[in-house]
C-alpha cells in the first residue's frame, strides 16, 4: 500500500516520523514521507498529487488533537478525498493517556483511527492499514 | 518589575553564582494560561535552589501561527507552552511583575527559525535574554529553509541587541548543543554552539552562553564541555561575556521516576565536575507530557542538591586536546574557511555538506552522516559524508531497521530504567540492611550550599475549600487514601494489634518538638489540650493493650513558616503503634513491614488511580521489596557538613538537611540516635550511650521526607520524673501520667507513621494539602 506519512502544523518532531517510516516499510508499504510541521494545504496538496491509499498523520508535541482535526476536516472537504483512510497517533495531548472526548472529536471529524504512543498502538496501526490493504485488494 | 533600570544582566548574575560556587538551576518550563505561568515563575524563583526564571514558548508561536495560538486559547485547549506574542502586552508585564528582577532573571525558550515577533514581544514585556540560533532552530524545528532563517536570526539578534532598556545586557543562548537532542556526536555539537555564538557577536550580542546537552557517555561529554569552554575561549571575540549551559539528557528519556531522577542528578554532578555554571533540568514527567509546576520544582531542588553534594569541581588537565576538541576544531575552521561571515558560511557549509546532522529530516541538510553508540558508550561517526572529519566507528553494513533506531533512542532510558544491580535482602534488622552510600568529596566553600529562602505563601495554597474538594485530584488521593487505611489496618491487625480510638482533649498532650505547639480549650473552666499526639495514652493502655494502634487525629500549631514546606499541616493523622516489651529494631521492623504492605496493596487495589497521577509502579520497587537502608544521626549530620550544609550535630535534622538526603537516596531508609535535646522526654536514652537517643525516624526516598517517628520509650518513673525536668516541663501538670509510671507502665516501643505523609508519598503528589480534604496550613485561615 502505499502510505502518505505526515507530521502536523505545528510539531516539529521527527524521530518519530523517521521510526514510523522504517516500521512502515519494514511491514512492505511504500511511503511518501511530508515531514515535520505539515499544514493543512500542503497535506491535501500532496495527498492529491501522490494519492496514497491511506494516511497516517503524527504528532507529539501535545497540540496532535487539534492540529489533527484541522487536517483530517481539510482532507474530508476535498471530495476526492472524503474517503481515504487516516489513522492519527503519538502522543496528541498535553497531559499523557487522556483525551477521550478530544479523540471521539477528531473521529466524528472524519478520522479513522485515533491511537496513542504505546506498543499496543503500533500494533493496531500495522491492523488498521492491513484491514485497509485487504479491502483495496 | 523593578520600577528604574533594568534588572541584572543575565550573564552578570550567572557569573556571579559561579563566582560564589553556585550552580544556576533552570527548568524548560511553560504553560498557556497565565496563573500557571506565575505561578510557575514564583515557585521556581521560592526553590531551595539558585535559579532563572524560563518561558518556554507554544508550538504554534514557534512557527509562527499567531492566529492558531489565539484560537486555541479562545477554545481553552491546553498548549505546550507560554503564547508571548498573543496575550496582552499587560498580560505578560503582571506575569512577571515583582519576580523579575536583581535576583531573579528570566529567560524566553521557545525553536522559533523566524524570531523577530517573539524578540519584539519579550522585549516590549521588559525581558533581554533568551536562546535560539539560526541553525540549531531550524534544523530540528520544522521546514523553515535555512537561508531565511540565517536572514531572520540576523535580524533577531540585531533587534535584541539593540532593542533592550539602556543598562541592560541582552543575553542570547545557542541551542546548538542540543541540535536533535540525542545520536549526534559531540564534535558537531560543541562545533555549533561556537559557531552560533560567534554568529551572534557578528550580529551585534555581548553576552552569550554556548549549550551542550548530556550525552551518552560521561567521560566523552566532559570532554566536549572542556572543548567547548576552550573552543569559545580561542573564537570568541574578546569582551563578549559568556558561560557555558549544560542540559540534562534531551532524548527520550527514562520512564521510572528512580531512572529520572538518576539521569538528572548525573547530569548534576557532569555540570558540576566539568565547571559548568548552568544547568537546564529535565523533570519525572518528560517521558510522558507536559510536567507541572511542582515537578519542575522538584527537579530543580534535586538537581541543585545533587550538585551540592557533588564535591568541588575537578581542576582542568593542562588539555593536550581531546578527540571532541581536534574535531570541533576541524568543523569549526572548515566553516569559517567558507567565509568569514557566517550569514553566508552557515548556508554554505551546509549546502556542501561540511556540516551534516545525523538523521535530520531538513530539506538543507546533506543527510549522508550517521552515528552509533559505540560499545564503550560513546557516541561515533559511522559515516561522516563530506564533513573534514574521519569516522570513528566502522561503517554500518546492515540497513537501519525500526528496532534497530528504537534501541539506540532508547538507550539511555533503558539504561536508567533497569533496577540497580546490587541486591540487598528485604529488610529484616538494621544489621543486615545496606548501610547509606560513603559520603561524597568534601566541598571547600564557606557559604552553605542551599538557602532556607522561606517561599511565598500563594502558590502553594490550597484552592477554595469547594473547589479543592470537587477536584479529581483530591478524589484520587482519597481513592488511595482510602486504600492505603485498609491495608495498614489488615497489616497491624494480621499481625496481633488491637485498634483503639484516641483521645481529643486532655489536661496535657505530648510536648512534641521542632516549635510546634499544642492549641488549648477551655474544658469546664480547666485549660485542656487537643492531642498533639497520644502518645503518653499509648504508654498507659499497655497493660490491657500490649499491642496496640490508633488512626489518631492530631493537632499542632506549626510555626507558620512552614506552611509552603508542603510537609506541615496543623490538623493530620497518624497510624500511632506501641508495642509492649519492645526494642528500637522491633519497632523499625513494624514500621518497615506496614509501609511495605501499604504500598504492595495499593499497587493492588489501584494501580490505575496511581498511574493516573503519574506514579510508576517502579518507583516503589524497594518500597515494595523491603528494602530499606539505615545510618546514624551523626552519620546523616556528617554527610549534611561535608556536602556544606550546615546541620547542627546536636539537634533535629533541619528541613533543608532531612530533604538533601530524601532526594539523595532512592530508597527509604532509618536515622537512628538522634541526641538527647532533639525529641521528647518518652525517647528512652542509650544506657550505655548518655546523651544519644534510642529513637528512630523513618525517611523517604526522592525527596518525600519523614514518613515516621518512633523510640524505645522511657519506662522508668523517676527518669521520666528527671527528663521532664532536664526538657524544661513541669512534672505537675503530667499528674495523671506520672501516677501510672509509677504504678508501673511497661517498657515499649513504638512509632507514628504521618498518615497524609504516607498518602502523599505514594501519590507523589506535591503538598500535604493535596492529600487533605480540610487542609489547614500553618498559619494559614481556612474552614
Ligand atoms: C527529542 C525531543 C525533542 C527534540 C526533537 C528534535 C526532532 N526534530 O525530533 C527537540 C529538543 C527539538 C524537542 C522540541 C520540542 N519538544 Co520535545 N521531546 C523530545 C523527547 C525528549 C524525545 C522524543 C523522541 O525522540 N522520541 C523517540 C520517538 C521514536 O518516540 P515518539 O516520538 O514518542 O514516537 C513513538 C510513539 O509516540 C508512537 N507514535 C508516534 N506517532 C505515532 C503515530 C501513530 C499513528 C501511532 C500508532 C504511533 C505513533 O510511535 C513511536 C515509537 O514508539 C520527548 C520526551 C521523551 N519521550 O522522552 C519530548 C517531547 C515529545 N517534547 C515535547 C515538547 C512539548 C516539545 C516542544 C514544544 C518544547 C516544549 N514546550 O517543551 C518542542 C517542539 C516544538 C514544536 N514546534 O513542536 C513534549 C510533548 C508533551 C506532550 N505531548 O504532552 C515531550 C513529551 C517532552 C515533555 N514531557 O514535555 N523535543
Amino acid at each position: 500500500m502505499k502510505i502518505l506519512l505526515s507530521g502536523t502544523a505545528s510539531d516539529s518532531h521527527t524521530w518519530n516520523l523517521v521510526y514510523l517510516g522504517l516500521f512502515l516499510e519494514e511491514r512492505g508499504h511504500d511511503v511518501v514521507a511530508l515531514g515535520p510541521c505539515v499544514g493543512p494545504r500542503l497535506l491535501t496538496a500532496a495527498c492529491r498529487r501522490h494519492a496514497p491509499d491511506a494516511v497516517v498523520l503524527s504528532s507529539v508535541n501535545g497540540h496532535g488533537y487539534r492540529d489533527a482535526l484541522a487536517a483530517v476536516r481539510a482532507l474530508r472537504a476535498e471530495p476526492e478525498l472524503a474517503a481515504l483512510p487516516v489513522a492519527a497517533g503519538g502522543k496528541l495531548g498535553i497531559a499523557g493517556r487522556s483525551g477521550e472526548t478530544e479523540a471521539a472529536r477528531l473521529r466524528a471529524a472524519g478520522c479513522d483511527a485515533v491511537l496513542g504512543d504505546g506498543a499496543g498502538d503500533l500494533e493496531a496501526l500495522g491492523a488498521f492499514l492491513a484491514a485497509r490493504a485487504q479491502v483495496a485488494a | 518589575m523593578t520600577a528604574a533600570g533594568a534588572p541584572r544582566p543575565f550573564g552578570a548574575f550567572v557569573a556571579a553564582s559561579a563566582a560564589a560556587g553556585r550552580l544556576v538551576v533552570q527548568p524548560r518550563m511553560g504553560f498557556g494560561d497565565p496563573g500557571s505561568m506565575r505561578t510557575g515563575l514564583e515557585r521556581t524563583r521560592a526553590a531551595t535552589a539558585t535559579t532563572v526564571g524560563t518561558l518556554t514558548i507554544d508550538s504554534y508561536t514557534r512557527v509562527g501561527d499567531l492566529a492558531g495560538a489565539r484560537a486555541a486559547l479562545a477554545e481553552g485547549a491546553g498548549l505546550n507552552g507560554y503564547p508571548i506574542a498573543t496575550h496582552p502586552l499587560d498580560v505578560t508585564r503582571s506575569l512577571l511583575d515583582g519576580l523579575h528582577d536583581d535576583h531573579f532573571p528570566v529567560q524566553v525558550r521557545h525553536g522559533s527559525a523566524r524570531p523577530q515577533a517573539i524578540v519584539r514581544a519579550l522585549l516590549a514585556a521588559g525581558l533581554d535574554a533568551t536562546e535560539g540560533g539560526p541553525v540549531s532552530y531550524c534544523l530540528p524545528y520544522g521546514r523553515t529553509p535555512l537561508r531565511e532563517s540565517v536572514a531572520a536570526w540576523a535580524e533577531g539578534c540585531e533587534l535584541l541587541a539593540a532593542g533592550a532598556r539602556p543598562g541592560s545586557v541582552p543575553h542570547l543562548e545557542s541551542f546548538g548543543g542540543c541540535l536533535l537532542g540525542q545520536l549526534c556526536p559531540p564534535g558537531l555539537l560543541v562545533a555549533t554552539s561556537v559557531l552560533e555564538c560567534l554568529f551572534f557577536a557578528q550580529h551585534g550580542l555581548r553576552s552569550v552562553s554556548l549549550s551542550y546537552a548530556q550525552q551518552t557517555d560521561p567521560g566523552q561529554d566532559e570532554e566536549a564541555i572542556r572543548a567547548l569552554r576552550r573552543l569559545a575561549g580561542e573564537f570568541l571575540p574578546a569582551g563578549v561575556d559568556h558561560h557555558v549551559v549544560l542540559y540534562t539528557y534531551m532524548g527520550v528519556y527514562p520512564r521510572t521516576e528512580r531512572g529520572a531522577i538518576r539521569l538528572l542528578e548525573a547530569s548534576a554532578r557532569l555540570a558540576v565536575r566539568a565547571g559548568v555554571d548552568r544547568l537546564l533540568v529535565k523533570t519525572t514527567a518528560e517521558s510522558r507530557r507536559i510536567p507541572t509546576v511542582g515537578e519542575n520544582v522538584r527537579a530543580l531542588e534535586t538537581a541543585a542538591a545533587a550538585a551540592a553534594l557533588a564535591g568541588p569541581p575537578v581542576p582542568a588537565a593542562p588539555d593536550a586536546g581531546s578527540a571532541v576538541y581536534a574535531e570541533a576544531r576541524a568543523l569549526i575552521e572548515a566553516v569559517l574557511g567558507l567565509h568569514p561571515d557566517l550569514a553566508r558560511a552557515l548556508p554554505a557549509a551546509f549546502e556542501r555538506g561540511l556540516l551534516d546532522v545525523p538523521f535530520c529530516l531538513h530539506p538543507d541538510n546533506a543527510g549522508r552522516s550517521r552515528s552509533v553508540i559505540g560499545a564503550d558508550g560513546r557516541l561515533r561517526w559511522s559515516d561522516t559524508g563530506a564533513m573534514p572529519i574521519r569516522p570513528d566507528a566502522p561503517a554500518d553494513l546492515a540497513p537501519l531497521t525500526a528496532n534497530g533506531l528504537l534501541a539506540a533512542l532508547n538507550h539511555m532510558a533503558d539504561r536508567y530504567d533497569r533496577p540497580p544491580a546490587d541486591p540487598v535482602s528485604a529488610y529484616r534488622r538494621p544489621a543486615t540492611a545496606r548501610a547509606l552510600p560513603p559520603t561524597p568529596h568534601p566541598r571547600h566553600e564557606q557559604e552553605p550550599a542551599m538557602d532556607h529562602a522561606p517561599q511565598p505563601a500563594g502558590p502553594a495554597l490550597p484552592p477554595p475549600l469547594g473547589e479543592h474538594l470537587r477536584s479529581p485530584q483530591l478524589r484520587a488521593a482519597m481513592l488511595v487514601q482510602q486504600e492505603a487505611l485498609q491495608a495498614a489496618r489488615d497489616f497491624l491487625r494480621g499481625s496481633g494489634f488491637t485498634e483503639l480510638l484516641p483521645p481529643l482533649v486532655g489536661p496535657v498532650t505530648d510536648p512534641g518538638g521542632r516549635g510546634a505547639k499544642a492549641l488549648d480549650v477551655d474544658y469546664y473552666g480547666r485549660p485542656y489540650k487537643l492531642m498533639t499526639s497520644a502518645i503518653l495514652y499509648k504508654q498507659a493502655s499497655l497493660h490491657g493493650f500490649p499491642k496496640l494502634f490508633y488512626i489518631a487525629p492530631n493537632v499542632r500549631v506549626e510555626p507558620e513558616e512552614t506552611a509552603t514546606t508542603g510537609r506541615h499541616l496543623v490538623e493530620f493523622h497518624q497510624i500511632d503503634v506501641e508495642i509492649a516489651g519492645a526494642s528500637r529494631e522491633d519497632a523499625q521492623e513494624v514500621a518497615a513491614g506496614l509501609l511495605t504492605h501499604v504500598a504492595e496493596h495499593v499497587w493492588t487495589a489501584v494501580p490505575d488511580v496511581l498511574a493516573e497521577l503519574g506514579r510508576q509502579e517502579s518507583d516503589f520497587a524497594d518500597v515494595r521489596s523491603g528494602k530499606y537502608d539505615v545510618c546514624t544521626h551523626h552519620e546523616a549530620v556528617s554527610r549534611l557538613l561535608t556536602a556544606g550544609h550546615p546541620q547542627s550535630p546536636d539537634s533535629e535534622i533541619d528541613w533543608t538537611g532531612e530533604r538533601l538526603l530524601s532526594l539523595e537516596s532512592d530508597r527509604p531508609f532509618f536515622i537512628n540516635d538522634y541526641p538527647k535535646g532533639s525529641r521528647g522526654f518518652y525517647d528512652r536514652e542509650d544506657p550505655e550511650r548518655p546523651g544519644v537517643l534510642r529513637n528512630f525516624d523513618l525517611i523517604a526516598p526522592h525527596g518525600y521526607g519523614e514518613l515516621v517517628s518512633g523510640s524505645e520509650r522511657e519506662s522508668d518513673y523517676a527518669t521520666i520524673v528527671t527528663r521532664m525536668r532536664e526538657s524544661g516541663e513541669n512534672p505537675a501538670k503530667y499528674a495523671w501520667y506520672l501516677k501510672e509510671a509509677h504504678e508501673g507502665i511497661p517498657a515499649s516501643a513504638g512509632f507514628g507513621m504521618g498518615l497524609q505523609r504516607l498518602v502523599r508519598f505514594l501519590t507523589g503528589l506535591d503538598s500535604l494539602w493535596q492529600v487533605s480534604a480540610y487542609p489547614k496550613l500553618p498559619g494559614v485561615m481556612a474552614p
